[in-house]
């Protein structure tokens, strides 16, 4: 029993790795930029959505009224820098992990290294839960996979039925033929980038509600959601919502069946297993969506 | 419609163009033939501003459009139909049309395009949904073709478009450059196949080692056996 | 054939022992030595020399980064493979002499060897896996580096045999009493170890792999082409890399005195190799030194001036700052301010080019029903082949016709999807590269892919070093002045690729493939884009290739010069053979006029 309830508390926590890995999924995808400063927007936010509750009193997903602009601006910012540069792939890596680390360090140094959790007084939803036959949920997972799943669905639609997502999905096959049919790669970019960064706030927002917050999180979050990134598919935002649940459900069932420490070694071995077999993702048909 | 002025153009140090000076008319389909590695593709792909190391003067229906990213030059009213095609094969038939009517002009009245399209190519239709990266040669072709005239062009550039493909495909994609040019639509026309370019041109170019060597009606091209020594270049 | 390789063998032996390429090399080990001399003095005359202890533990904190980047920069700098998984052979080197030694009593030393051998074992495990990959591209393997750290640490956090999550403590070793307190000991033997580490990255940098590595990084298939097995060296670099960092692990248990997983597993340690050797320089062995030195100095600073704080956001600026600007670091940067006089060109070995054994009528290639499709096009159908020794043949046809795909299955780097090809004999079908280049097949490239890194001569004497017979740098720049003077590029030994016209680099090309002493040469459109004058230049320099002996295939759109060089001429259509024959008949065939012309050119 309690491994079903594992699993189904991975499934939920699935989702919310999965709107982590969407945001870096596509960017990559699309742009060819891999973004590790998401992991930092998603910290930020984190901590944003922690103070603005504690100290006014907000309700914690109200708080997405600051973060999602705030982010989405940052996001536009960032991807509009590293399109002035003309970054390359590689080296993106490189600067984002740079921007990463800046941003932890900036974080601790604003809120201590020190746990950080919002009170149970701000926070209704990390007691609360609900009860479905023997099984129970947490609000939390819930309002997690739930908004997971509907935003990755919402820009999965939009990829396919927008012009601008059918802009995207053509400029990721071939840049050179997507701009002269009128695509402006710049403006595009900035927009994917700006997207991506909206989500990084919801996702922090989501993460906060459950966790206690300590600026090392970005870079647990690092390994798995990149995880997630690869076994869906780079740029294919199915493929990265079943990646996040599968992982969610296999490290809540090797939490349970043998300890919550196995569980990277379980997740990254079967990265390591599924880069190996099938680098270009496990739910991706062929290439980039 | 289309005015090239003294072009040249480079690929780093190499230079692919040299003082390149050709017209079309509105209206007009001009073919462009030469042998493989003249330039021809490079000067299409300069005229639609994805290729941007050139130097001299480009005019689309009387605007400069030299220096502008490709994105703009689309704005004017050009289309490419690109050498190998390069549908987006990860996209469905349909997709890649919708993708063609992206620039706001076109996107207003895609709907009837399309059916235009269709209409023009009725293999596409019964594939709409299928993913562009399965479709035969031949229909990549006309997709790629439908593609630009999603784009509600007035200038339409064409790159080799019976590459790779059977005779009687090649048929069907000439007859319906025909059609095209007919409702309106200026061509520009790079073919290695001589005869069925000239057959539909009103006007031809011959570049040679990125030069215009001659220029004329069809009749003063066709058979000319300076023509076949350049082309083969024996 | 027996005899022939016997001749290889000793061609081997004799060009090792050229002894060119050792004198610096020497130069540079004893300089090594002597700094490490230098610098032990610090601690064993410390008290005479009055050098404060606190600034020894600085020194080694400063030799322990020295020790890891250089081993970070064995494998990702000189390949271009970015690792973030340095902290993998810290963790396995620390946690091997915390458990052997400090729980089990292995001796010190011996421990410091076993983490070595693990981290050896490690590496060769993740390099079989990581490098077979065909389509391993260098984000995806900086991300599987990622991982690994992170399954080791795990590893480590729930096996109660390693640590189980308490840590375990690590006592002080036995030490000889003359060395002095117990700092001293600790800055000795990382002295030591990173002595080590820089010479072998010096060694390495100055040797075969270091050039195969070099090449690797500039234009790896290009490299795995002219004969450079990829892999193997690659493997190499990796375990070379591991076990560097396995060493300096076990000592750094040392060092903490407790080991934690938190403490060994951390990012903190490939941020930092990949920020030290991007600083200094990654390119070059000593880069990650002065990166490592100028690191450790800013963070003590930033401690010294209550700024522990910020010291990320500073190191991520830094690294952020390189990238954009200087990627090639530091030290490439600041000698690039002093150019070095270039030696003079080495003399030209006077020509000692095979004797001819041209058998005329051996058939030297052999494809048998090739086919190569790729998804539902098929380039080429079922295409059967011969080309004799001595031969000269033009392969020509319109646009999309296959002949590109047909060098390349001949070159090996395309499989074909059916159907064989046998070289002088032997069937070469679906081997790598680098052995189809050591059966005597080169090629070129339709747009040139110079060695960016290297000079003209440089680009020339690799593929001579690793060519069928394996020579010493020394001899192989020689051999590479007489294939530059062959193509005439001899006065531009010196220069770096980006100061070559596109003629010049074409000819590159060429000299680079002579210089694996083929067979067959494959040129793939080497004169595109040239003009009149330049054409007919390299058109002389082709028939002087196959004056030497060497039997060539040129793909070329300009049939007047197919028309001029060819002894033959294949025409390709769709992907099979529209005609074969001698060039007058063949260009005249109306089929072949018709392919080009269109439907009634003939008529």
């Amino acid at each position: 029993m309690s491994t079903l309830q594992a699993a189904l508390a991975g499934v939920l926590l699935g989702g919310l790795y999965a709107l982590m890995a969407a945001g870096v999924s596509v960017t990559w995808g699309v742009l060819r930029i891999i973004n590790l400063a998401h992991f930092g927007l998603i910290l930020v936010s984190a901590y944003l959505t922690f103070q603005l509750a504690s100290s006014w009193g907000w309700d914690p997903i109200l708080t997405l009224v600051i973060t999602v602009p705030a982010m989405f601006v940052l996001g536009g910012v960032l991807q509009w820098g590293y399109d002035r540069v003309g970054i390359s792939e590689l080296n993106s890596l490189l600067a984002s992990f740079g921007l990463l680390i800046m941003c932890v360090q900036l974080v601790s140094n604003v809120w201590s290294a020190d746990f950080r959790r919002m009170s149970a007084a701000v926070n209704p939803y990390a007691t609360a839960s609900v009860p479905l036959g023997r099984l129970i949920f947490p609000v939390t997972t819930l309002l997690a996979s739930g908004i997971a799943v509907v935003l990755i669905a919402g820009a999965q639609f939009a990829l396919r039925r927008t012009f601008t997502g059918r802009a995207l999905r053509a400029f990721a096959e071939d840049r050179t033929i997507a701009s002269a049919f009128g695509i402006d790669h710049r403006r595009l970019g900035v927009l994917l980038g700006a997207l991506s960064g909206a989500t990084a706030a919801v996702s922090g927002m989501l993460f906060a509600l459950a966790n206690a917050l300590t600026p090392a999180t970005a870079f647990e979050w690092f390994g798995t959601v990149f995880a997630v990134v690869i076994l869906g598919g780079v740029g294919h935002l199915t493929g990265t919502l079943a990646a996040g649940l599968l992982v969610g459900v296999l490290s809540g069932v090797v939490s349970v069946l043998l300890s919550p420490a196995a569980a990277p070694f379980v997740l990254f071995s079967a990265i390591v297993l599924a880069l190996l077999l099938r680098p270009q993702g496990l739910f991706a048909r062929r290439a980039v969506r | 419609m289309l005015e090239v002025r003294n072009l040249d153009a480079f690929y780093g140090a190499a230079q692919a163009l040299w003082d390149v000076t050709l017209d079309v008319g509105a209206g007009e389909t001009v073919s462009l033939i030469g042998p493989n590695g003249a330039g021809k593709s490079t000067l299409v792909m300069s005229v639609g501003g994805v290729h941007s190391s050139v130097r001299g003067r480009i005019t689309v229906g009387g605007a400069e459009v030299v220096g502008l990213p490709a994105h703009r030059v689309c704005d004017h009213g050009v289309a490419i139909v690109p050498e190998g095609r390069r549908v987006f094969g990860h996209m469905s038939v349909h997709d890649n049309l919708c993708l063609g009517a992206y620039r706001r002009a076109a996107r207003a009245r895609y709907r009837a395009t399309l059916d235009e399209v269709f209409g023009l190519f009725p293999r596409l239709a019964a594939r709409s949904a299928q993913l562009a990266g399965s479709l035969s040669g031949g229909e990549q072709q006309m997709l790629a073709i439908g593609r630009a005239l999603m784009a509600a062009p007035r200038l339409l550039l064409l790159d080799e478009p019976s590459l790779g493909l059977a005779p009687v495909v090649t048929d069907e994609v000439f007859e319906a450059i025909a059609t095209i040019n007919q409702a309106g639509v200026s061509v520009l026309l790079v073919e290695q196949d001589i005869d069925r370019a000239l057959d539909i041109s009103s006007r031809a170019y011959l570049l040679a080692e990125g030069r215009v060597i001659a220029g004329g009606p069809p009749e003063t091209l066709r058979d000319n056996e300076d023509v076949r020594r350049d082309v083969l270049g024996i | 054939m027996g005899k022939q390789r016997d001749v290889h063998a000793t061609g081997a032996k004799a060009g090792k022992r050229g002894h060119v390429a050792s004198l610096p090399i020497a130069r540079g080990l004893i300089g090594i030595v002597l700094a490490t001399g230098a610098l032990s003095a610090l601690s064993l005359y410390r008290e005479t020399l009055g050098f404060p202890i606190a600034y020894l533990a600085l020194l080694t904190t400063m030799l322990f980064w020295v020790t890891q980047a250089t081993s970070w920069n064995v494998l990702s700098g000189y390949s271009g493979y970015f690792s973030f998984g340095q902290a993998a052979y810290v963790g396995v080197g620390a946690y091997t002499t915390a458990v052997l030694f400090g729980r089990h009593h292995v001796n010190f030393y011996a421990t410091a060897l076993i983490a070595a051998g693990l981290c050896a074992v490690l590496a060769l495990g993740m390099g079989m896996l990581a490098f077979r990959l065909r389509s391993l591209r260098g984000e995806i393997f900086a991300l599987l580096t990622l991982a690994v750290p992170f399954i080791l640490a795990a590893l480590a956090r729930i096996n109660g045999a390693i640590d189980g999550g308490q840590g375990i403590i690590v006592p002080l070793p036995p030490f000889p009493p003359a060395l002095g307190r117990f700092q001293d000991f600790l800055y000795l033997i990382n002295l030591v170890v990173a002595g080590l580490a820089v010479a072998v990255a010096f060694l390495m940098a100055h040797t075969r792999s270091g050039w195969a590595l070099a090449s690797i990084r500039d234009a790896e298939d290009v490299a795995e082409a002219l004969g450079v097995a990829t892999f193997r060296h690659k493997l190499l670099a990796l375990v070379v890399s591991a076990v560097i960092g396995g060493v300096g692990g076990s000592i750094f248990a040392l060092q903490i005195g407790f080991v934690t997983v938190d403490s060994v597993f951390t990012l903190t340690v490939p941020l930092f190799v990949i920020v030290m050797s991007v600083l200094g320089g990654r390119t070059h062995w000593f880069g990650p030194v002065i990166g490592a030195v100028l690191v450790v100095l800013l963070q003590d600073r930033l401690t010294a001036l209550d700024l522990t704080g910020w010291q990320l956001v500073v190191l991520g600026a830094v690294l952020i700052l390189m990238v954009l600007i200087a990627p090639e670091g530091i030290y490439v940067r600041v000698r690039a301010l002093f150019p070095r006089r270039r030696g003079k060109a080495t003399e030209a070995v006077g020509p000692d080019i095979p004797e001819s054994t041209v058998d005329s009528d051996a058939a030297l290639v052999e494809c048998d029903g090739l086919t190569r499709h790729f998804g539902g096009v098929h380039a080429v159908q079922n295409l059967t082949l011969w080309i004799r020794q001595g031969e000269l043949v033009g392969l020509v046809g319109p646009n999309g016709s296959g002949k590109t795909t047909l060098v390349s299955m001949l070159a090996g780097s395309l499989r074909p999807t059916r159907g064989s090809i046998r070289i002088a004999g032997r069937d070469t079908t679906g081997l790598p590269p680098h052995r189809i280049a050591h059966a005597g097949v080169a090629r070129t490239y339709q747009i040139p892919r110079p060695f960016a890194s290297m000079t003209v001569r440089d680009n020339v004497a690799m593929a001579v070093m690793f060519g069928r017979e394996p020579r010493s740098l020394g001899a192989a720049r020689r051999i590479a002045e007489r294939h530059l003077v062959m193509v005439g590029l001899a006065h531009l030994a010196g220069a770096y690729p980006s100061a070559l016209n596109l003629h010049q680099r074409q000819l590159l090309e060429i000299a680079r493939a002579l210089a694996t002493a083929p067979q067959l040469l494959l040129l793939d459109e080497a004169l595109a884009g040239l003009n009149p004058a330049e054409i007919d230049n390299a058109v002389e320099v082709i028939r002087r290739v196959h004056a030497s002996g060497i039997t060539i295939v040129i793909v070329e759109h300009l049939l007047r010069v197919v028309k001029a060089l060819a002894t033959r001429v294949i025409v390709l259509d769709r992907g099979t053979c529209l005609a074969d024959g001698d060039p007058g008949t063949v260009l005249s065939d109306p089929a072949v006029v018709q392919a080009y012309l269109g439907k009634r050119a003939h008529a």
